[in-house]
């Protein structure tokens, strides 16, 4: 078969499933139906290329992991947001296409990560130097689980531009700014793996967030918005002081400054200083979760953001709490996250899926009805972190991977009326059904995955946590009943879930300013279309997720083990830290080197081109 | 074809059906094209079906098991689950493939049906009336096939969420969007019983299948029996059954009375090696599926609605189930499961076509019929007495066979409300055929006719088993399990007597003009209990509770938690506030100050820290 027949053997399927997409829907815009027939396409291709084959895929050499690419997923939006300087504030179509040009550009280069091989270790890792004197390093990589997040960041950004395009018409420029700038600062502290470098774009992403809301949000917005911001500082600042205090302690050890968090890891602090820094990043990561009793700050924000910034707090800027917790909290401090476990584990539980639940459904806005239904989610996903096993870590990330999707897709719909009637109450609907037969369709869909019907992205994190929780060891001989108690909440998420669809789109038109409501517009139609069929294909497929983080699970995991073993050998009243053995492998590849070992290094090295040089040097005359 | 590529054609074609009405728009809303096309994959599957079924039935065919792997190592981290693997697939034995036959058969029935029926909706609306159908059929088929509790778990969710759908398919109305909402939240209710069990399961055995042992199983069974009170209407998880009759007729023919809620009967049948290690939760089955067969039939006695009396006798018939399969006979549980299907269908399908001619639901609407609808007087006639268990016809062989094992185990409670069940049964049969076929006709009644042709064949086709089923248990029985061989045994003939004498009562009662006045009045007392509906009111007082506790938690969240946060800004801002007045701008207090503070420290090194 000669190659030319064979290409449009292997394309023939995308090709159907592009012009499935184009011709069937009935819509009436060319670029609506291109845009949906692309997202046929890329779904069909994004199951074709991470469906796990029977027989073993050829492992990847890593020089196919080109070493530049985090930088440049990270930096290009960075780059962008400066660039948005110097372009015209008076023309904002330019503005606006250069933004999504910029973070189109950035989902297509974090495709490329896929091409990383799905063992442990770190991946397409980049280290420099950046404050050398202070042991301050440029250090990113990627692992199995990073991998999935990054990619959530790139693929909902550019959804929540888009959709903030269209209702979002004054200080366009500040606007794209802040996408941009926001989206670097959230890829940033996803990837970075040296304390400083995490704590800078931890920083870096709140200063967007808080023009967002505090610029283009509702009546009550700079209220909100300062909520938001000495909520998140508070925490935070406490962690820098944590951050300080290890570095301080590694050097008492080790004799050298460094921030890395490959080295930081393998300090045993004493008890007391464990639990008091184990506190503080806790504290950092629970606010930005965000856990009960610290969640208060959630709702306000999520009701008076716009819909893009909406959609990116629920969807990426909560998971870096999450995300926080599962790498620093139990991958540094083993011992005292073990030890903490159990109890946190119920007001996980108590305080997010149930309490989370219930507070959801007498709320009379919608937006604040989803918002709590984030505080439920996000108390699976920390259930299943505390639960610390396999399946309970795996279904951790899986919810949240999901709850992006599903709760980017609720709230870019609850905008969708928003748009249209300027209201958000539930009182002001009912019927909508009848005027807005599709929107009415896509709103039940993400619904269903909300509740995690079976079929839908959401019911596979949500059972693997359960699972995992239900097989604790950590959680101690309460974990039953926690599983019991879990699983109560996916009955809550379809009684407030349930009841708003009811209210909101059954019965009879009651409000005459509904009766000729327009349905959904192309622009939100192509905003929706990728959401929705990721709910089907991640619902249908969990493998495509799973198969690439087990190997790096299990480490986290065995990082967490030792690190609690480690803990627990260390005398009671033990008053100086002490370090782990080096475990070696991938894992601490990139390990940053003391001074001695570095001098000898450069000596090494001189030693070796040295010789080389003079031998070349002598043989030149000959 | 190989039996595996038909079981897999019986359930993605009715998948590929719907996805294409969702897709294809211009077919959904073309009406009548949508239902045909949908009809026509709904008549392949069933053929489908019966092939898989006469395989099984001329005995040359082993039973087939296939399955993929669809969640690799969701093990537990090591130990013995390490491996552990969900799996998803096919198995086709005896109970799948007769039960793929019910499922098809009378899913192409209620679809035929429903072409007549829904003629008068909207086009687009009657499209997605049959998406939904076809829908149904997929998931309903997945259960059916499912070679594990897992898949069977996956498909009985979804049979649920197309419950939802198609209960509130006129979601204009406000008491049909209420009752898909409630029927939805019942049975999510008791799935969490499902998912439990399966955790319960897999913790303890590392695998979801069926055929395990497991030192856990009264645990699992305990849960896995919740969950099937939920999806089969036991007391006192079913109240939302009859609330489901806000759905079209043919919708609660086919899910509500043959095959959705029948699923919860053949989770046991197809568990049964687990219930079978646990034989406190088979004396629990027997003890609620027969309570539950006496109460609904007492309640089915005193409703006016002819669509309630049938809900509430589906409710009955399931206890006979769950009691049988309690007793320990899994033959006589799902051959009256069979059975039922078939005349349940058939009741429902006639008495939509008694509506569709009269244009109500209520009985004292109805009378006279016999004359002005005769192919739809005899259907329900055929229907009423194979339920009520009139000799020869389908539902007096396997009731026969539920009440002989019974008693066999020597449950002597189960057995007499069984009894009396039976009773009731061809009691309130006795009294909705009498009044809505031979009564005085009312004046809603005057002008009905019988529909097309769509509603009629329907009919005549399920008349046929409902009447004639009974014949073959021996053979179905034998597919996957000893053969059963029929006979006439003491109590059979004591039930047998009983429903002659209900339907004798009936006629008394209700045949005659002014017969049985002072008994009836005697039921008023149960007809206002009934429909007062004690249960339905500790559940609304349930969710009244939970209302109510949201409704705190949502105030408390927003003024005390949150208030304390807010309270603590305020409070910083007032200790700046106050602290602001120390910054007083004059050198002289900067001075004292800077005075004081050497003072202190020079005292301090001089006298303490020596």
């Amino acid at each position: 078969m000669s190659p030319a027949v064979r290409a449009v053997f292997e394309l023939a399927p995308y090709l159907a499933a592009l012009a499935a997409g184009a011709l069937l829907p009935r819509r009436s815009g060319w670029a609506e139906r291109a845009a949906l027939g692309l997202t046929a396409a890329l779904a069909l291709a994004l199951v074709r290329g991470l469906w796990p084959g029977a027989a073993p895929a050829p492992a990847p050499s890593p020089a196919l992991e080109w070493p530049h690419l985090l930088n440049v997923i990270v930096f290009l939006p960075l780059v962008g947001a400066a660039a948005i300087l110097f372009l015209p504030r008076q023309s904002p179509t330019l503005l606006r296409r250069f933004t999504l040009g910029i973070l189109v550009l950035d989902l297509v280069a974090s495709l490329f990560l896929l091409r990383a091989s799905p063992e442990r270790g770190w991946h397409f890792q980049f280290i420099a130097d950046w404050l050398p004197s202070f042991g301050i390093r440029y250090h990113v990589a990627i692992d199995g689980i990073s991998l999935w997040l990054v990619l959530l960041t790139t693929f909902t950004t550019p959804i929540a531009a888009f959709v903030s395009f269209g209702s979002l018409k004054t200080r366009v420029k500040d606007l794209c700014f802040s996408f941009l700038l926001l989206q670097g600062g959230m890829l940033g502290a996803f990837v970075a793996l040296d304390l400083f470098l995490f704590y800078v774009f931890w920083e870096l992403m709140l200063v967007p967030m808080l023009l967002l809301i505090g610029v283009w949000g509702g009546v009550e917005r700079i209220k909100a918005a300062y909520k938001f911001f000495l909520y998140t500082m508070a925490g935070s600042v406490l962690m820098l002081a944590a951050i300080l205090y290890l570095v301080w302690s590694h050097r008492e050890v080790a004799g050298y400054l460094t921030f890395d968090y490959l080295a930081l890891s393998r300090l045993v602090l004493p008890k007391t200083a464990a639990w008091l820094c184990f506190g503080a990043f806790l504290l950092a990561f629970a606010i930005k979760v965000p856990m009960f009793p610290l969640h208060t700050w959630l709702p306000d924000a999520h009701v008076q953001a716009p819909t893009g910034g909406s959609i990116l707090l629920a969807a990426v800027l909560l998971k870096l709490g999450t995300y926080g917790y599962l790498r620093f909290c139990m991958g540094m401090f083993g011992g005292p996250a073990w030890g903490a476990a159990a109890t946190l584990a119920s007001v996980a539980i108590f305080g997010g899926i149930l309490y989370g639940a219930l507070c959801a459904w007498k709320q009379d806005d919608i937006k604040r009805l989803v918002a709590y239904s984030s505080v439920a989610h996000l108390g699976f996903v920390m259930l299943g972190l505390f639960a610390g096993t396999r399946a309970g870590v795996e279904g951790a990330i899986l919810v949240m991977i999901n709850h992006g999707i599903a709760t980017g897709a609720l709230f870019l719909l609850v905008g969708v009326i928003y748009d249209r009637r300027h209201t958000r109450m539930v009182r002001e609907f009912g019927g909508l059904a009848r005027p807005m037969p599709i929107y009415t369709a896509v709103f039940v869909l993400v619904t269903m995955a909300s509740i995690g019907v079976p079929g839908t992205n959401g019911f596979v994190g949500e059972f693997m946590v359960i699972l995992g929780t239900f097989t604790s060891m950590t959680l101690g001989s309460n974990a039953q009943m926690q599983g019991v108690a879990a699983a109560f909440g996916v009955i809550l998420a379809a009684v407030y879930m349930l009841s708003v669809v009811q209210k909101v789109f059954f019965g009879p038109v009651t409000n005459p300013k509904n009766a000729h409501l327009p349905d959904l517009s192309a622009r939100e139609t192509i905003a929706l279309a990728p959401l929705v069929a990721l709910i089907f294909v991640l619902g249908l497929f969990p493998r495509i997720l799973t198969d690439r983080m087990h190997d790096s699970v299990d480490a986290v995991l065995e990082r967490y083990r030792e690190g609690r073993l480690a803990h627990q050998e260390l005398p009671e009243h033990a008053t100086t830290a002490r370090l782990r053995d080096r475990r070696g492998g991938p894992l601490e590849r990139g390990y940053p080197k003391s001074p001695e070992e570095r001098e000898a290094e450069a000596a090494k090295l001189a030693a070796a081109t040295a010789p080389a040089s003079a031998p070349a040097a002598q043989g030149a005359p000959q | 074809m190989s039996p595996l590529y038909t079981a897999l054609l019986c359930t993605f074609l009715p998948l590929a059906a719907a996805l294409v009405l969702v897709l294809v728009s211009p077919l959904r809303r073309a009406g009548l094209a949508a239902g045909l096309f949908s009809v026509a994959t709904a008549l392949i599957a069933f053929g489908g079906a019966v092939t898989l079924l006469l395989e099984r039935w001329s005995g040359a065919a082993t039973p087939v098991r296939e399955t993929v792997r669809w969640l690799p190592h969701a093990g537990l981290g090591g130990g013995a689950h390490a491996r552990a693997v969900i799996e998803l697939g096919v198995q086709i034995d005896g109970i799948s493939a007769t039960m793929l036959v019910v499922v098809t058969a009378v899913a192409a029935c209620v679809q035929i049906f429903s072409l007549g029926y829904m003629a008068g909706e909207p086009k687009p609306d009657f499209g997605r009336y049959f998406t939904w159908q076809s829908l149904f059929l997929f998931s309903m088929n997945s259960l059916v096939v499912a070679p594990n509790l897992l898949q069977l778990f996956l498909g009985w969710e979804l049979v649920g969420l197309v419950s939802y759908l198609l209960i509130g398919y006129w979601w204009s109305k406000p008491s049909a969007a209420r009752a898909a909402m409630k029927a939805f939240w019942m049975t999510k209710l008791a799935d969490m019983g499902l998912i439990l069990a399966l955790l319960v399961l897999f913790v303890d055995t590392g695998s979801f299948d069926w055929t395990v042992t497991t030192s856990a199983a009264g645990a699992v069974t305990l849960l896995l029996f919740f969950a099937v009170m939920g999806k089969s209407a036991q007391f006192p998880l079913h109240v939302w059954l009859p609330d489901a009759m806000e759905g079209p007729t043919p919708v609660s023919a086919l899910l509500h009375a043959a095959t959705m809620v029948a699923a919860g009967v053949f989770l046991v049948v197809r568990a049964f090696p687990l219930f079978e290690q646990a034989p406190t939760t088979g004396l629990v089955m027997a003890y609620v599926g027969a309570f539950t067969a006496l109460f609904a039939a007492v309640i089915a006695v005193v409703q006016t609605d002819i669509k309630k009396v049938l809900a509430y006798s589906t409710c009955s018939q399931l206890g006979y189930m769950v009691a049988a399969l309690g007793a320990g006979s899994q033959v006589g549980g799902f051959f009256h499961l069979t059975t039922h299907a078939c005349f349940k269908a058939l009741l429902f399908l006639a008495a939509g076509s008694i509506i569709h001619g009269v244009h109500s639901n209520e009985l004292s609407h109805m009378g006279g019929l016999w004359s002005r609808m005769r192919v739809t007087s005899v259907a329900f006639l055929v229907g009423a007495l194979a339920l009520a268990g009139v000799p020869g016809l389908a539902g007096f062989f396997s009731k026969d066979l539920i009440l002989e094992h019974v008693l066999e185990r020597g449950l002597w409670a189960p057995l007499g409300a069984l009894l009396v069940a039976a009773f009731l049964t061809a009691f309130y049969m006795g009294r909705v055929t009498l009044v809505a076929l031979f009564g005085r006709p009312s004046a809603h009644a005057e002008h009905a006719h019988e529909g097309g042709v769509s509603l009629l064949a329907p009919l005549v086709v399920l008349a046929v088993p409902a009447a004639g089923v009974g014949w073959l248990g021996a053979k179905l029985s034998g597919l996957y399990a000893a053969p059963v061989h029929f006979h006439l045994s003491p109590v059979g003939m004591v039930a047998t007597g009983l429903a002659l004498a209900g339907l004798g009562l009936a006629y008394w009662m209700f045949g005659a003009p002014q017969g049985g006045g002072r008994l009836r009045a005697a039921f008023a007392p149960i007809g206002r209990l009934a429909r007062s509906g004690a249960v339905n009111a500790r559940f609304a007082w349930g969710y009244g509770v939970l209302g109510g506790v949201s409704s705190i938690f949502a105030w408390f969240d927003r003024y005390v938690i949150d208030g304390l946060m807010n309270g603590l800004g305020y409070a910083t801002l007032a200790l700046g506030a106050r602290l602001r007045g120390l910054q007083t701008g004059r050198a002289q207090d900067y001075v004292y100050v800077l005075v004081a503070a050497m003072l202190g420290v020079g005292a301090y090194g001089a006298f303490w820290s020596r």
